[in-house]
């Protein structure tokens, strides 16, 4: 990696702005992502997290704002451009949404086989390959009702890597996880961060955002209240609002962990 | 047994002999008679058992010599069926993503579509077609063909609502995620939406078979030559009427049932492994 890539965000979202009617669900949300860093969205449900990481792929259409991947600025209208920048941005969801009808190989294969046009062989082996990286080797042969909660989500998280992304955006992945099952995904997660994948990631858990982020950033009611480095944001956070939600998230879920 | 009196004939109550025996019947067991009214009765009694078996002996022969025209119709009754289901099946799916993906303008136009063929009696629709429509673009087409269009089209109306319903079941984050993945939308509905909606669908779906069964009866007037309007030209010139229309119903119930199996069957070996059922 040259000087100049560095220096260029990997991710960068100027002033994105997201109405339904009246209501503005993000506003003006601008950031940038640099090479092997890691944001982390924080603050209460409802507040424009999933909306902004959904606007960040234009899975949501943002009414207004630009979105740049190293240094090239997407035009969502132009739908080759869209669906070749969605195959470099990775997205976790909450729920897995991992596609039902199809085994866990057959999860992680069908967008190389469909989308990357991979050959049938290519894309098993990457495909096999992805899983026993988050540790499901002995389970690729499932279907998703046959997984659990956490083995369906590393199962997301493989089949977003083997799109080869560039970045991820991870919409609060271990939310409907058993608090048993949190830590398998925690910790592929981290893994992911150890090896430099830059991440966006929006979660309630304090102690592996403080762990994980570079930066956190809260937001509530659709805008960026406050951001700055965890140790800043959770102890010492200058907004009012942002060090009652901290605290009492370190009440909530501070102890399990 | 409140009736103590010892019988030779059966009671009422359980009788056991063709109606057209009661009087007989009757006068036997009240017994008031002399031995020749006795002897008058039973040779009554006994004459029209024989004709109830007679009669049925006919039926039987009547049926036998009309089966193997009629399971001919089978052949062509099964025909009507399967075209009209494929049509409807492929028009169907179409309808089916317009209406739920489609701008506002294919929905209104699919939305029409359903409207018509649903609301207009087949009957109509198949002389509108063959007598007036085809004939009206001098389209030269068998009654057979028009049928089956026919049938389709219509079908493809009811078949747009079963899948609708199944897409409709679907989780949104199904799409979500595959776009997310860089898929078109013509990929992400091809691809993860319809292998599974359709899955969904299969219960509907063998209802729609049996509709469509039912209904191709109807193509009897248009001359084609399919199980019911092979009975009605057998019926017509032999006057058995009732077990000609009875074999026909048969066959139909046969076919129904033969037809839900193997959709059962169908569903059974596309169920996905612990997930819906």
């Amino acid at each position: 990696m040259n000087a100049m890539e560095q220096q260029t965000p990997i991710l960068k979202v100027e002033r994105l702005t997201k109405r339904y009617g009246s209501k503005e669900v993000v506003r003006e949300v601008s950031f940038e992502l640099n090479h092997g860093e890691i944001k982390v969205l924080m603050g209460p449900s409802g507040g424009g997290k999933s909306t902004l990481l959904q606007c960040i792929n234009f899975l949501v259409i943002p009414d207004e704002g630009r979105v740049w991947l190293e240094g090239k600025e997407i035009l969502h209208s132009q739908k080759k451009e869209l669906y070749a920048y969605r195959q470099k941005v990775g997205m976790i969801f909450q729920d897995f949404n991992l596609f039902d009808h199809l085994t866990a190989l057959r999860n992680v294969e069908i967008a190389l086989l469909k989308v990357r046009k991979m050959s049938k062989i290519e894309a098993r082996d990457r495909a096999v390959g992805e899983l026993e990286r988050v540790g499901l080797k002995e389970h690729i042969q499932k279907y998703p009702a046959q997984l659990s909660g956490g083995q369906k989500q590393r199962v997301s998280i493989a089949r977003a890597l083997a799109m080869d992304p560039k970045v991820m955006l991870l919409d609060e992945p271990t939310s409907a996880l058993d608090p048993e099952l949190i830590t398998e995904v925690l910790s592929v997660i981290r893994a992911l961060g150890a090896e430099g994948m830059p991440m966006i990631l929006a979660t309630h858990q304090i102690e592996f955002a403080s762990d994980l982020a570079d930066e956190i950033v809260f937001m509530e009611d659709g805008a960026v209240v406050e951001s700055g480095p965890p140790a800043r944001i959770l102890s010492q956070a200058e907004c009012a609002r942002t060090r009652e939600f901290c605290s009492k998230l370190t009440g909530l879920y501070g102890e399990g962990r | 047994m409140a009736s103590v009196r010892p019988e030779v004939y059966p009671q009422d109550s359980w009788r056991v002999y063709p109606p057209s025996a009661a009087p007989a019947v009757q006068r036997l067991v009240k017994g008031d008679q002399g031995i020749e009214g006795r002897v008058e009765a039973e040779r009554e009694f006994s004459d029209s058992l024989a004709r109830v078996i007679s009669s049925m002996q006919e039926y039987l022969t009547a049926v036998g010599d009309a089966l193997p025209y009629l399971l001919q119709g089978v052949l062509v009754t099964m025909g009507l069926v399967v075209g009209a289901m494929g049509l409807g099946l492929a028009l169907g799916i179409m309808l089916a993503v317009g209406l739920v993906y489609g701008p506002p303008w294919i929905r209104r136009l699919f939305n029409l579509y359903v409207w018509f063929f649903r609301g207009v009696p087949l009957l109509v629709l198949l002389f509108l077609f063959y007598f007036g429509l085809f004939t009206l673009v001098g389209i030269n087409i068998s009654a057979f063909n028009a049928a089956v269009i026919v049938l389709g089209l219509i079908s493809a109306a009811y078949q747009s609502q079963i899948f609708r319903g199944g897409i409709l079941s679907l989780p949104e984050g199904q799409l979500k995620a595959a776009r997310a993945l860089g898929m078109s939308e013509t990929k992400a509905i091809l691809f993860i939406i319809l292998p599974q909606a359709l899955r969904l669908s299969i219960p509907g779906w063998s209802n729609e078979y049996s509709i469509i069964l039912k209904d191709s009866a109807v193509a009897y007037a248009l001359g084609v030559a399919e199980v019911m309007a092979r009975a009605h030209f057998v019926a017509s010139r032999t006057y058995q009427h009732l077990p000609l229309y009875f074999t026909a119903g048969v066959i139909f119930l046969i076919l129904t049932y033969l037809g839900t199996k193997a959709l059962r069957v169908l569903e059974q070996r596309v169920r996905i492994p612990g997930y819906m059922r």
